[in-house]
């Protein structure tokens, strides 16, 4: 479904260059949960990054459902990002002006013109109650983020990048900012969600999140290491 | 939508953005004040100008004036039926004003009026004051002082003549405001001395006994109404003539090569019939009218002998032509002017020397041509002083600019994730714009409600400030010939000042926007 095929980036520093990606070569699978692991400042998120169409490679090409995502005029990228990829960050990133609610109909609210927006008003209000219940705080809808905890955010966060139904989630680094059990309950929810069929690419450097992965990769100097550890076998046939 | 949402979220949870309406709306109502009252104090000129002169105003330029008015009036209405209505000659003249009760003399401009037909060439009739509630009672012919006595029956009226008006205004009227305005009225003063007539605020002297006609019998004067009334510091006026004060003004008799003929100086003496409220100060503070004849007769421009035994022609110094309704301006003038010419060639034979002079220079002008240098300078102080507080509010657009700056400058982390999400530079610039439209939208609505607010009561308000400080009585009447500042705000340019504050505040947000548009999303989402 996604294969990314020899990207290289590099960011200047003044006279020299910083090379983070040479040559990255990577695909996942519909219905894998794919966990990219590497040290702090090996790349990982310039990658993600670069998967999510919201950055562009030096080099290189990426592809998803059979579509290169860097020859699509900018505008079909925008589209890919608003329909095809739900992104889960670090840091949350959440709208503090809007409620919960808010926050997690905001991607459907780009989606959709103004016309069409009240047209599928109800439906996509159902859906975003159905992702909600699902993270469990259809009790907190009209909350704004800064009356959350961090698991609270990082759910609704999830909510968020799931409500256009896109076929990949990308995450990075989702609990790296939660303690140990909050960070568990994200990852059983991503866990749980993947296992209902949503391909999941993760990026995170704790090798014991990357236990619940179908498969690990790492990166190591911007290249792709070798598959070192593979993880219980799960991966669908 | 997601753009209209946001901006619509901004909007009421970001309180900077009062900061913008409120720089919108005061920029809005301080334009809408300015060209309101500019505006209003433009249609005041033409109103007024038309009210004052009837539609077409023929005359020379002369203080002895021209002859054969009378002539080209029958042979207008003879030759012109469906183009002239009406036609009357009015006498402009110079001389001193003179209360004999009192101390109070100034120049003044007498107009020898033939008042029924000149108030239905003009607008004259409607600023009378005794008129509207005695009508029928005002007349420029010879009279006594009408003064309030005790009826047998013990009750203090007037005499039956004008209660019998006044009861006849009061059943007409169908405003019931104006009835209690009038009973508020200062209505007579007790036992004031009969010869002069000289009272404080009321309208009628009382005399002792029945209510009757005193004194002697003087030819009637309408006095503008400011040299009747004087101002009060908080802006109020008080009477100080009651109906039938004697009045006398001295006057300054031409012949036609212009030269102080007779004996002067004339005196005339008058007794006070009614006051005229034009609305234009130059008109109501210097200006009174007399009876046509009597003054001609007393300016020596009614037929006079001469040396050789020949006759003068009668003169008069303006003829006021009102047009039939649906005639053209200047298509009324245009015909008049060609009478004119012909009724000229017409009479060659029978005019001397001295009438072809003053004849050949006689003017036939609307009353936009009169007023013309004055209304042009009017309307281009009002776009001058207009573009003047334009420019000032220009203040507003940069304004609206560093706001804007500053909440993209706040926003960039929520820029970047509305474009992680899928949203386009187009979008995030547009949703800036909107925001700011919406700014533009509140503050104007704001503005326009402000500055309505204040032009209706803008003479409230200035008579507040003039009671703290007279120093604060901004509007001068005498400066700006009207009383009144004008209260009227005109919907088309509510409508236009509130577009352009709307669109001045998108403008205002542009460059912001951009820059919200150029912003990138990964490097914004890189750190908390
Ligand atoms: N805009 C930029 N300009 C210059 N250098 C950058 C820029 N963005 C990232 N880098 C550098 O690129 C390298 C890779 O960054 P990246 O964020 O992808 O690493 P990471 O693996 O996600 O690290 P972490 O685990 O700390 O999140 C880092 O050394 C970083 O300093
Ligand atoms: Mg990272």
């Amino acid at each position: 479904m996604l294969k990314a095929h020899n990207i290289h980036k590099s960011y200047k520093m003044g006279p020299s260059e910083l090379r983070v990606l040479r040559g990255v070569g990577l695909s996942a699978e519909r219905g894998e949960f794919l966990v990219i692991m590497g040290s702090s400042g090996s790349g990982k998120s310039t990658l993600l990054h670069i998967l999510g169409a919201l950055d562009t490679p030096d080099q290189g090409s990426v592809e998803f459902g059979g579509r290169r995502l860097f020859d699509m005029p900018t505008s079909l990228r925008e589209q890919f990002r608003n329909r095809e990829v739900g992104f889960v960050f670090q840091f949350y990133h959440l709208l503090p002006e809007l409620t919960v609610l808010e926050n997690v109909l905001l991607p459907a609210l780009v989606k959709h013109s103004f016309f069409s927006w009240f047209k599928n008003r109800s439906d996509t209000r159902r859906a975003a109650a159905k992702m909600l219940d699902r993270v469990g705080l259809l009790q907190r809808v009209k909350h704004r983020p800064a009356e959350l905890s961090g698991g609270e955010r990082q759910r609704v966060a999830i909510a968020r990048a799931l409500i256009n139904s896109p076929s990949l989630l990308l995450a990075d680094e989702p609990t790296g900012n939660l303690d140990a059990s909050m960070g568990a309950d994200i990852l059983n929810l991503l866990t749980e969600l993947n296992k209902d069929g949503q391909t999941v690419v993760m990026v995170t450097h704790d090798p014991v999140v990357a236990k619940r992965a179908h498969r690990v990769v790492s990166l190591h100097d911007g290249e792709i290491v070798e598959p070192e550890m593979v993880s219980s076998g799960l991966l669908p046939a | 939508m997601y753009k209209w949402f946001l901006a619509w979220r901004y909007l009421h949870t970001k309180l900077i953005a009062f900061f913008g309406v409120a720089a919108v709306s005061l920029c809005v109502a301080m334009v809408l004040v300015v060209l309101s009252v500019m505006g209003g104090f433009l249609d005041s000129v033409r109103t007024r100008s038309k009210g004052l002169f009837g539609d077409i105003v023929m005359a020379n330029a002369t203080l002895q004036g021209f002859p054969m008015y009378q002539e080209f009036t029958d042979y207008l209405l003879k030759e012109l039926p469906d183009t002239v209505a009406l036609s009357t000659p009015a006498i402009n003249s110079y001389g001193v004003f003179r209360v004999p009760a009192t101390t109070q003399t100034v120049p003044t401009r007498i107009m020898g009026i033939c008042l029924d037909d000149y108030a239905r060439v003009t607008e004259f009739g409607e600023g009378l004051h005794y008129e509207r509630y005695y009508p029928g009672t005002t007349s420029l012919e010879k009279q006594q002082i009408p003064v309030a006595g005790h009826t047998a029956s013990g009750k203090l009226e007037l005499p039956k003549e004008l209660e019998e008006a006044n009861r006849q205004w009061r059943a007409a009227e169908t405003n019931p405001k104006a009835i209690e305005t009038f009973d508020e009225l200062p209505y007579v003063t007790v036992a004031y001395p009969l010869t002069d007539g000289y009272s404080s605020e009321r309208m009628f002297a009382e005399g002792l006994g029945e209510p009757g006609y005193r004194n002697k019998a003087l030819p009637g004067a309408i006095l503008g109404c400011d040299l009747v009334f004087y101002r009060n510091a908080d802006g109020r006026f008080s009477r100080h003539l009651a109906r039938g004060a004697t009045v006398a003004v001295t006057l300054m008799p031409l012949s036609t090569t212009g030269n102080v003929g007779g004996e002067p100086p004339v005196k005339l003496l008058m007794r006070y019939s009614d006051d005229s409220h034009t609305g234009i100060f130059e008109v109501d503070s210097l200006q009174m009218y007399v009876d046509f004849q009597t003054l001609q007769h007393k300016l020596a421009m009614d037929p006079q002998e001469r040396m050789d035994g020949t006759m003068t022609r009668a003169r008069t110094n303006q003829l006021l032509i009102k047009l039939k309704e649906g005639v053209g301006l200047n298509e009324g003038k245009a015909a008049i002017q060609a009478a004119w010419m012909e009724f000229l060639v017409l009479n060659a034979g029978v005019l001397d020397a001295y009438d072809i002079r003053l004849l050949g220079s006689v003017r036939v002008s609307t009353w936009e041509d009169l007023q013309r240098d004055f209304i042009a300078a009017v309307e281009k102080e009002k776009v001058l002083v207009t573009s003047l507080f334009g420019l000032i509010s220009m203040v507003a657009v940069v304004l609206v600019g560093c706001i804007f700056y500053m909440i993209v400058e706040k926003k960039t982390r929520d820029i970047g994730i509305v474009k992680a999400l899928g949203g386009s530079a187009r979008g995030v610039a547009a949703l800036f714009v909107a925001y700011a439209g919406a700014v533009g939208i509140v503050g104007a609505i704001l503005g326009v409600f402000l500055g309505c607010l204040f032009v209706w009561n803008v003479n409230d308000i200035q008579d507040l400030l003039a009671q703290l400080n007279p120093q604060l009585r901004i509007w001068s009447p005498d400066v700006y010939s009207f009383d009144k500042i004008p209260e009227v705000v005109k919907q088309a340019d509510a409508v236009w000042v509130g577009v352009m504050a709307i669109v001045a505040s998108m403008v205002g947000s542009l460059v912001p926007a951009i820059l919200a548009a150029r912003v990138w999303p990964v490097k914004a989402l890189r750190y908390e």
